[in-house]
């Protein structure tokens, strides 16, 4: 059976979820024992049309990238969304909140009107186009992407958790960010990183997206219980939760 | 960490067993027929299960199918995730990891010189099918044998030629019946609930077996009660999410009863204080 | 067995030599302002004094995450099994009750090799409280003592630990401790009264009735409105599964390494109010509603797990799932005294 041909792509992103796969180091001769990757621009200089999965890391900010991305699904027979930015729009998705012209000129001052400058909303890689994968994270953990793409050569639904990050947190022994009575996205993000940020004394970001079923509806009373508010809780959660 | 285990066996672990039959029943399910590698045949009673699986791709509990008065083990198995996906990829002579088997059974020996009605809801056939071949292969041992079975459309018919020899037998009665209607089918319509009325037996003193999908114990044990049968008599085969498949990882847990071993059937009458049961 | 005294001074120089040893030596420390257990280092680093572990020391008899088989994939499967013998120092009372409720569990019908392999190379030096921590029910629960499981049950007296042993492992050990001499009256007359002190002190929160009467107060609060207004503010994070030492339920997952030949099956803790903990394949979840959840785990505490382990509560009182619970709604006592005022058995 001949390897599967992968080929990563980039859009409006940091590029540090791909970064993270670098970082699997020498994994990444294991990785490419098991695939072949045709194209990587962060990594490569080949470029090819022809590939069986392709990873899409980064958002979807200007026209000209939906329509790159929709030919990129034509060619691709599984597409997978790689990280924050492209599984939910991630930090980019803020700016989504305010006029975009605003937000041009508040980054870029004059230069913002400048053509190359100009971005409309941020969309999520399933808002433009199918998605059969994805793998969460700001950036992804490595050690859960070399997990899932080896469940997906296997021909196994990967096993990505649908339970908050606080269950992974507890079996790290963290001391809860409550404890302190500070705003943790913990018990409504999804878990599969491994609780880095708390077992390093910061709360959880919320940057895997919420979990399926979220109590939302328990917010208000819950901060109440730590004298702080729904608005407290609303700031932290905008940085990756935007809608 | 060292692979011995100080001579207590491991619980987990699966022994290998090889395909000798396979073949499609429908369009998602799929009949094996497995022996063990060291000829030896397997110990069992009707209505336990076995926890199948392939190493690398997951384990799942899979009901029994066939009877133990037949030689090897036959199970049917739902393509619903990745390990029934796997197993449905296998071939004759293909290897499956076996451990059981366990659980409770049918009242087999309970049931003796009694009346057998089996009612039985898509899938819930394929367990139900191990007790049914054991009355049928101890014949002498049991009253008249009653099998309803309801599908959900045609083309999810199970078992279809050996319910076509069950109705030729003289000695046992099937009915069937699907919910849709359908161009190449001229049998009953409706759900399995509509034959139980047409139940020739003395139900009040039958043995009724029910297996099906969890919306259909509901209506089948309404209609059961309308037609006065003890509780007592009434045995269900439950379904749970299983895990370890013998008592301790939790999962199939309804109230204080753990499917995998007071399970899968139970007498319905001893599920008066279970209200996770049905 | 035998009943001992050691100073303080010398239990550490025991403490150090084990360390020194090629013994693997668990103990509990600190951990900012909160302590755990873990691998030892040095002596001094044993708290002794601690309230509470963060998590419990049921880590070292069912790891979060544990290899069952190591496998070919598509092929066959050898049992792993942990072996290594350590020494476990500082476990409490109510602790030790939750171990000896697993053993039985893990013992009793299908023997769970992985879970007593482990538990049988354990030496246990336990500790009675000095500190209660501040959610700490033991005095309820009647859990402040503990009678077996341990090798040896350490009481601070002051300047000196009264020093039990209770198998013959721990009369070993404390045949290794220099300076150890027989207990006078006088030693253990104050390590009673640390005991029985400790009988009413380690009570933050109390219980309206005896445990064991909780089976029969639970019979008839199944269809209480308490669950769901709990329950409406729960995340479902399954915290208080967690941090409980007396939930045992796992998942087991399959992993493959990188040739994709080869891998293992691990069991990892799960949690009964997790929303999926019930689902099957299919999608059908046995136990969608919050309050579903929530109520099944005070079930199985007070008695469902009970009914395995004749008739013994599942809820040792140690405080932590009140601790863990963000939404604060977690607190055993509270709902059990709820129920007492307001059904009618109570």
């Amino acid at each position: 059976m001949s390897k599967p041909r992968v080929a990563i792509f980039d859009f409006a992103c940091c590029e540090g979820c791909q970064l993270q796969i670098v970082n699997l180091e020498e994994d990444i001769l294991n990785l490419i024992e098991l695939v072949d990757v045709v194209e990587w621009r962060e990594a490569m200089s080949e470029q090819s049309h022809e590939y069986d999965i392709a990873i899409i890391e980064g958002s979807i900010t200007r026209e000209e990238d939906a329509k790159r991305l929709e030919v990129i699904r034509s060619r691709a027979k599984i597409l997978i969304a790689l990280g924050a930015c492209a599984t939910m729009g991630g930090v980019n998705k803020m700016k989504n909140n305010f006029d975009l012209n605003e937000v041009r000129e508040c980054v870029y001052g004059e230069d913002g009107k400048m053509a190359h400058l100009h971005t409309e909303m941020t969309q999520a890689v399933d808002e433009v186009v199918e998605v059969d994968f994805k793998i969460p994270g700001c950036p992804i953990n490595p050690a859960e992407f070399a997990q899932i793409i080896r469940s997906l050569l296997l021909g196994k639904t990967p096993f990505v958790p649908d339970y908050p990050v606080c269950v992974e947190c507890k079996a790290k022994e963290n001391i809860c960010r409550y404890e302190y009575n500070e705003i943790c996205l913990g018990p409504v993000t999804r878990a599969g990183c491994d609780a880095p940020c708390p077992s390093a004394g910061w709360r959880c970001f919320g940057c895997r997206g919420m979990v399926e079923n979220p109590n939302v509806e328990a917010a208000q009373e819950v901060m109440e219980k730590y004298n702080l508010t729904v608005d407290d809780l609303k700031q932290k959660l905008v940085l990756f939760n935007t809608k | 960490m060292c692979n011995c285990s100080n001579g207590q066996k491991d619980i987990y672990l699966p022994e290998l067993c090889t395909i000798t039959k396979r073949r499609m029943l429908n369009g998602t399910e799929l009949y094996l027929h497995l022996e063990k590698e060291s000829g030896e045949d397997f110990d069992y009673v009707p209505g336990q299960f076995v926890e199948v699986s392939i190493a690398g791709i997951g384990e799942a509990p899979i009901s029994i199918s066939s009877s133990p008065t037949q030689k090897g083990l036959e199970l049917v198995i739902r393509n619903v995730g990745s390990l029934t996906k796997a197993i449905h990829k296998l071939e004759v002579g293909d290897k499956l990891g076996v451990r059981g088997p366990y659980g409770s059974t049918y009242p087999i020996e309970e049931s003796k010189g009694k009346d057998l009605v089996f009612i039985c809801g898509g899938i819930g056939l394929v367990p139900q099918r191990s007790f049914i071949r054991y009355a049928l292969d101890n014949r002498q041992d049991y009253g008249k044998i009653t099998v309803l079975i309801g599908t959900k459309c045609h083309d999810m018919r199970l078992f279809r030629e050996e319910i076509a020899l069950w109705e030729d037998r003289k000695d046992m009665i099937v009915r069937e019946t699907i919910d849709e209607a359908h161009e190449c089918w001229n049998g009953n319509v409706g759900v399995v609930t509509t034959l139980i009325p047409k139940i020739e037996s003395d139900l009040p003193t039958s043995q009724v077996l029910v297996c099906g999908p969890p919306i259909m114990y509901k209506f089948v044990l309404m209609a059961l009660a309308e037609a006065d049968v003890p509780e007592s008599q009434i045995y269900v085969n439950l379904e749970r999410r299983m895990k370890c498949g013998v008592g301790k990882c939790g999962h199939c847990q309804m109230n204080d009863q753990y499917v995998c071993q007071d399970g899968p059937v139970f007498r319905y009458s001893d599920l008066a204080l279970v209200p996770e049961a049905i | 067995m035998s009943v001992s005294t050691v100073t303080k001074e010398q239990f550490k120089q025991f403490v150090s030599a084990l360390v020194d040893s090629d013994q693997s030596v668990i103990g509990i420390q600190a951990k900012d302002d909160k302590f755990a257990f873990g691998e030892l280092n040095n002596a001094d680093d044993l708290r002794l004094d601690y309230d509470v572990s963060i998590l419990p020391p049921k880590k070292y008899v069912l790891p979060q995450k544990e290899t069952l088989l190591s496998f070919e994939v598509g092929g066959d499967s050898q049992t792993v099994q942990n072996t290594a013998p350590a020494v476990l120092i500082g476990v409490h009372p109510y602790d030790m009750i939750a171990i000896n409720q697993m053993d039985e569990l893990f013992r009793q019908g299908e023997y769970d090799s992985h879970y007593m392999n482990r538990r049988n190379n354990l030496t246990i030096i336990a500790c009675d409280v000095v500190t209660p921590s501040k959610n700490v029910f033991a005095s309820s629960m009647n859990t402040t003592t503990a009678e077996s499981g341990f090798d040896i049950m350490l009481t601070d007296i002051g300047d000196a630990y009264v020093v039990e042993a209770a198998t013959e492992k721990g009369e070993a050990l404390v045949k290794q401790m220099p300076g150890a001499v027989e207990a006078t009256p006088d030693a253990v007359s104050k390590r009673n009264a640390a005991r029985e002190k400790n009988e009413t002190a380690l009570d933050q929160h109390k219980l309206d009735c005896k445990p064991a009467f909780l089976p029969k107060l639970l019979e008839k609060a199944y269809e209480h409105p308490i669950w769901e207004e709990k329950a409406r503010l729960c995340y479902s994070c399954g915290s208080c599964n967690q941090v409980c030492p007396t939930c045992y339920c796992f998942d087991v997952q399959d992993e493959v390494e990188w040739d994709m030949k080869s891998g293992c099956r691990y069991r990892a803790w799960d949690g009964c109010l997790l929303q999926n903990f019930a689902t099957v394949a299919g999608n059908h979840n046995f136990r969608q509603k919050r309050a579903d959840r929530f109520r099944h785990r005070l079930y199985r505490k007070g008695k469902y797990v009970p009914g395995k382990i004749d008739g013994e509560i599942a809820c040792v009182g140690c405080g932590r799932c009140i601790t863990a619970c963000t939404s604060k709604i977690a607190n055993p006592v509270e709902i059990y005294n709820a129920l007492m005022t307001e059904t009618e058995i109570g």
